[in-house]
């Protein structure tokens, strides 16, 4: 992971070859990603499946080696990121507060501030009562919430989160989306993958829309959704089956269009 | 170290609670009291038979479960893809590694320990007379168990979890067998054969050389400078083994 301050996250021409099959046949999976995502912005990784939005954020986070290109975290060490995989399994056999115990011990927190940070990142997740179960008796929404309360348990600056609010019902949904608006609220710069648009158009100050390994859209999300009617999820189909769209307020500033 | 010591811990629990772990240890518990039927029908060699006995069955079943365990060690953090957690955290493959490695080091020394000091006191209540050095033996078989798990983390770090147990037996019964075949080939006249044979020994563990049961059992005699000898060349092979764990599990992508 290389830094660079200015950007919380920079990646560019990120390309990712893999094999595949008996015969390894070489898949690109990501065709040059360029993805900018500025300090304190909320964005939203847009695509469908097998996009790529998965492995640019491994990539990002060192999970994965680049085939080439760059991808910079604006921080000072993955010590100062928080991510949450996508369908995350956990230790089953921990229950909540050991598993963020650990967490906090991988990240170096000392004994007194894991304390401190483990009541507080639990408190944020509504998971104060739950801390001492098992995580083989938790729902698939306290699950996501815990998989979270261990993606915040450093105060991080920079918030990955890969699907959020897959497979959780209403109820898990709108506590997921709560944290997310509380993290946006306090400035930290959130980057997160979804298929659910609507959410995306509510959480998000900027969306990136990402097409066969390559980002096709980036912008606010005012200018995905036009001020005459339409909605994102209009947007976005057009810009995954038609290609690249103009952004309709140039004048906004936004970086708009990315290839 | 300190994140390494936090996987070291987490394995400890994860190992320690796994039910399977409690069937094997009953069982190597039962064998060993079964050495009981062999020392009533010894003449007078009560003490050896048991001690010889019971230290084969806690050195098998150590060797079992440190091969079956530490197996699926690093492959079931990949499957159930509870290593993203971890290495989205600044932690090293090399301090994951090591934290599984000692983490399961911990699990096995309350296995080997555990079933050494009730063979001890079993001879001591049956036959009246353990050899102190049974409880050395011990410590012994707790290092080989270790070299044997070292190797089989190593394999698992690019195979199969049923592979890696596999090669991993292997290693410990090539290990058992090499000093022998050399011996037997040095007789011989292939030189191709006294070649290979050269080859296992030099590669796999030498575990029969560095055994003590036959000290225990008064077949052998071994000063403490010896047995410290033997106990270095066991941890170093570990170490080496650990060492080339993490030079291709820092390749792995996840």
């Amino acid at each position: 992971m290389e830094r660079e301050p200015a950007a919380a996250v920079s990646i560019e021409g990120l390309r990712k070859t893999v094999t595949v099959g008996f015969r390894r046949r070489r898949v690109e999976i990501l065709k040059g990603v360029d993805l900018t995502v500025g300090e304190g912005e909320t964005v939203g990784l847009l695509g469908p499946n097998g996009a790529g939005k998965t492995t640019t954020l491994k990539i990002a986070l060192g999970l994965m080696r680049p085939s080439a290109g760059t991808a910079r975290l604006g921080v000072a060490g993955l010590h100062e990121v928080g991510y949450l995989p996508e369908n995350a399994y956990f230790y089953d056999y921990l229950s909540g507060r050991e598993l963020l115990g650990l967490c906090a011990r991988l990240l170096g927190l000392s004994r007194g501030a894991r304390d401190e940070r483990i009541a507080e990142a639990l408190k944020e997740v509504g998971l104060q009562d739950a801390a001492g179960t098992q995580l083989r008796k938790y729902s698939k929404g306290m699950l996501q919430r815990i998989g979270i309360a261990q993606a915040l348990i450093n105060d991080p600056r920079l918030i990955l989160l890969d699907e959020p609010m897959t497979g959780l019902d209403p109820i898990g949904r709108v506590e997921v989306k709560r944290i997310i608006q509380r993290l946006r609220e306090e400035g930290r710069t959130v980057l997160f993958n979804s298929h659910i648009l609507a959410d995306v158009g509510e959480l998000c100050s900027h969306v990136a829309i990402m097409r066969s390994g390559e980002v096709v859209w980036r912008g606010p999300v005012e200018d995905a959704v036009p001020s005459g009617g339409g909605s994102l999820e209009d947007f976005f189909v057009q810009v995954v089956t038609e290609g690249a769209v103009e952004p309709e307020n140039a004048e906004s500033g936004s970086p708009g269009v990315t290839r | 170290m300190s994140r390494a010591f936090a996987i070291a811990a987490n394995t400890f629990r994860e190992t320690i609670r796994d039910r399977i772990l409690l069937v094997i240890l009953v069982f190597a518990l039962a064998m060993i009291v079964a050495s009981l039927w062999l020392a009533s029908i010894s003449l007078g060699q009560e003490a050896r038979l048991m001690q010889d006995f019971g230290l084969v069955a806690v050195s098998g079943f150590g060797v079992i479960v440190a091969v079956f365990v530490s197996a699926g060690l690093v492959r079931k953090e990949i499957d159930k893809r509870t290593v993203f957690i971890i290495f989205s955290k600044p932690v090293g493959r090399g301090e994951f590694i090591a934290g599984k490695f000692l983490g399961l080091s911990a699990t096995m020394a309350i296995v080997v320990f555990g079933m050494t000091v009730f063979l001890f006191l079993l001879v001591w209540a049956v036959a009246g007379e353990p050899s102190g050095r049974l409880l050395v033996a011990g410590g012994f078989i707790y290092l080989q168990v270790l070299v044997v798990m070292a190797v089989t983390i190593f394999f698992s770090t690019f195979a199969a979890p049923v592979l890696a147990a596999v090669l991993g037996l292997c290693v410990f019964a090539a290990g058992q067998l090499s000093h022998n075949v050399l011996s037997l080939t040095q007789l011989g006249e292939n030189a191709v054969l006294e070649g290979l044979s050269w080859v296992v020994f030099l590669v796999v563990p030498n575990f029969s050389a560095v055994s003590l049961t036959p000290v225990v059992v008064g077949e052998q005699v071994a000063d403490w400078s010896t047995i410290s000898g033997w106990g270095g060349y066991l941890v170093a092979y570990a170490v080496i083994m650990l060492g080339l764990s993490w030079l291709v599990f820092r390749r792995k992508e996840f």
